[in-house]
């Protein structure tokens, strides 16, 4: 049992600490009512629950698939198969991907139709699969990340210039939107798997990060590019209002059940007829071993949907309520530190995150501390939602203020730091806008923006995730130099390198 | 030069602890407080016995298994420290073993009588030979290895720290990422294959890297 035990206390470690800043805000400046507030602890048991088995899912299926998948598309030793598997896998892993769903719905509404939902989907999901394939062949033909880096953020950058301010703010969020809480961990062992066949140890542990990193720019790009053809240079539609308070505390959550379970299980379907197609040709695992993956997927089956049932039923409501409370006090310095400490909060209860952090963790042998990565994550989550809510109340402050001198410095920076941390720096910028972030974070950011006048709860709200995937890119970068410095050997001379 | 000091009986002994993940750190560092100058670390996977979840699948628990080694009196009284310390007499708190060491290259504490004595004696044909290196050096290792009649080696990923390598980062204790090397070697062949990686990597100056050498009592598959 000490197995599940030991990821409960982990669950517990990341999720106690943002239900106990919402219980305590209750208290103290930002009541909550009694039926939302019921809910909000009740969502945080499932989610407790519902991460704990996700987790114990992932570890046990979805990372074995990723893992094999990757060996077995290098083993074939052909370029030809490495391209096509990653376009296929790439392709459907993100059309099957709700957030991608969810998002497009939101473009096709605020352009009033000008960009088809269906459309955004599906040139999303060829963005993503173009870059997962450019991903693994730079995986194979060891082409430096930080230089492909450089490129694909030159690519954006140029585009951007022919983008409308808002739609910079949409495709940059479209990327951590697509990127959900499936495609981070299968994305991940799939890195993994190519790399740990590399016989160099160096580049092996270095390769392991950076796939995610580039395949979260496929749908930048893409995006971009679509708006730069439709000639939509302005927003015009708006959302529509989102569904109606109910004071049950239960039957919320009822309703919401079999949405979210349909959503994942579309979501997980491509992994799984991927996985038996590879099994039949070309992993044939014993029985028990079979077993063990598919108990994995049933795992992050029940885990995921139990996950996002309490975020989306019991935290949403509140995050926007605790928002727009604490932007409606005068003194808007207890909205700028509530957006820090909640920023810091939450990232700690992602789920992606603990798969990120375990695989770092793994990958050099505990020589990066899983607890480092998790620290400067926060903090640079910290940083972003302060940012953020800085920018709604002042509306002189433009994304790209944000966007273009904080990416600028964080390609920069992958020059001058060990190369490992430019991988996993990267990779934590995708990791960083999960479910978590897309539902909480999202929602009180927009709670401030309806109290604040002159605020515009769309306008502002689109550039949230953009900048929560910003700041762990220079973050973790910090935590690279400091480890540089740090690991010298003292009373040598360093003769390494 | 570690080589030349000779002592009357084979006197270096190499302990092993298994523990739970997390623990392996916080091993080293109270190691380090009794006077032993370094460890390294290698992470492992332990079995659960529960049939349902060997059913399932869910088996893996993450173990850290924490190298250590040092003269057999202070071997055997830091060890007996330690066990106080993390009370490996309970269950579920690790396990602790010991083995002994013929050969060691590249520390200042601890001298080694050489080897020819030792293979000679106990007509020993095999010799466990391991080396740890920083990352990405054990490939360097390997080839050296071979130009001296090795056939092969095996690496292991692990971190851990020598006296030369303390920092720290706040509050937490970094530890470089280490490659350990295992390659059984025909007693004969030891010298040479010992002599030419210590030439290649410079074992001798301090900093890099570590060799030691255990007798394989019996082996199997290995081919001529």
């Amino acid at each position: 049992m000490s197995v599940i035990i030991s990821k409960l206390i982990e669950v517990l470690y990341s999720v106690l600490p943002i239900t106990a800043i919402v219980v305590f805000l209750n208290f103290t400046l930002t009541p909550i009512d009694t039926p939302l507030l019921m809910r909000f602890v009740f969502g945080a048991v499932l989610i407790i629950i519902g991460l704990t088995v996700f987790l114990l899912g992932v570890d046990i299926g979805i990372t074995p698939i990723g893992n094999m998948m990757g060996s077995a598309i290098v083993r074939s030793n052909k370029i030809v198969i490495v391209v096509i598997a990653g376009l296929l896998l790439g392709f459907f892993i993100s059309i099957a991907e709700p957030g991608l769903h969810i998002l497009a719905g939101q473009v096709d509404a605020v352009t009033s139709g000008l960009i088809a939902k269906r459309n955004i989907v599906v040139v999303v999901s060829i963005g993503i699969a173009m870059l997962l394939s450019v991903g693994l062949a730079r995986i194979v033909y060891n082409f430096p990340l930080y230089k492909a880096l450089t490129v694909l953020y030159g690519i954006i950058f140029a585009l951007a210039l022919f983008s409308s301010p808002e739609f910079i703010a949409i495709a940059f969020d479209a990327s951590g939107a697509t990127t959900g809480a499936l495609m981070i961990p299968f994305i991940l062992a799939l890195a993994r798997g190519v790399s740990q066949l590399k016989k160099d140890s160096k580049s092996s542990e270095e390769d392991s990060f950076g796939l995610l990193a580039i395949v979260c720019t496929g749908p930048i790009i893409s995006i971009m590019i679509m708006s730069i053809l439709a000639k939509t240079d302005k927003i015009t539609g708006a959302l529509p209002a989102t569904e109606t308070l109910s004071t049950s505390i239960i039957t919320p959550f009822l309703l919401n059940l079999p949405f979210i379970a349909g959503e994942i299980v579309i979501a997980l379907a491509p992994i799984l007829i991927i996985f038996l197609v590879f099994q039949k040709t070309a992993f044939k695992l014993t029985r028990p071993a079979l077993r063990r993956v598919l108990f994995g997927i049933l795992f992050t089956f029940i885990g995921l949907v139990l996950f996002l049932l309490g975020v989306n039923t019991g935290f949403m409501e509140v995050g926007s309520i605790v928002g727009y409370k604490m932007a409606a006090i005068d003194n808007h310095w207890y909205v700028i530190l509530a957006g820090f400490i909640i920023g810091m909060v939450t990232i700690l209860a992602e789920p992606t995150v603990n798969v990120l952090t375990h695989q770092i963790e793994e990958v050099t042998s505990g020589y990066v501390n899983r607890k480092a990565v998790m620290v400067a994550l926060a903090l640079g989550v910290a940083l972003a939602v302060t940012l953020s809510i800085i920018r709604i109340l002042i509306p002189q402050i433009q994304l790209w203020h944000y966007l273009l001198p904080g990416y600028f410095f964080a390609v920069a920076m992958t020059y001058f730091i060990p190369k490992l941390f430019v991988g996993m720096a990267f990779d934590s910028g995708g990791v960083s806008s999960g479910p978590m972030t897309a539902t909480f974070i999202l929602a009180f950011t927009q709670g401030v923006a309806e109290a604040i006048e002159g605020a515009n709860v769309l306008l502002d709200g689109f550039g949230v995730i953009a900048t929560v995937t910003m700041m762990p890119l220079i973050a973790v970068q910090i935590l690279g130099f400091i480890f540089k410095i740090r690991t010298k050997k003292g009373g040598l001379n360093d003769n390494e390198q | 030069m570690t080589m030349n000091s000779r002592a009357e009986a084979s006197n270096i002994e190499l302990i092993r602890v298994i523990v739970n993940y997390g623990l392996g750190s916080k091993l080293i560092k109270a190691a380090k407080r009794h006077g032993i100058s370094g460890g390294t670390i290698i992470l492992g996977k332990g079995t659960v016995n529960n049939r349902l979840l060997n059913y399932i699948g869910i088996t893996d628990i993450r173990k850290e298994i924490v190298h250590l080694a040092a003269e057999k009196e202070s071997a055997y009284r830091v060890l007996e420290k330690l066990n106080k310390e993390f009370e490996f007499h309970k269950p579920n708190h690790g396990i602790a073993f010991t083995t002994t060491i013929c050969g060691i290259f590249g520390t200042k504490t601890m001298q080694c009588k050489s080897l020819e004595e030792e293979s000679g004696a106990d007509n020993i044909m095999y010799h466990i030979i391991t080396v740890i290196v920083d990352r990405g050096k054990a490939e360097e290792v390997i080839a050296a290895a071979t130009k001296a009649g090795s056939k092969g080696g095996t690496i292991i990923n692990a971190r851990g720290s020598g006296i030369h390598e303390t920092s720290k980062m706040f509050a937490m204790d970094i530890e470089p990422e280490k490659e350990v090397v295992i390659i059984l070697s025909e007693a004969d062949k030891t010298e040479a294959i010992i002599s030419m990686v210590r030439d290649h990597l410079k074992i001798d100056e301090p900093g890099n890297g570590i060799i030691f050498v255990q007798n394989a009592n019996r082996t199997y598959g290995i081919h001529k």
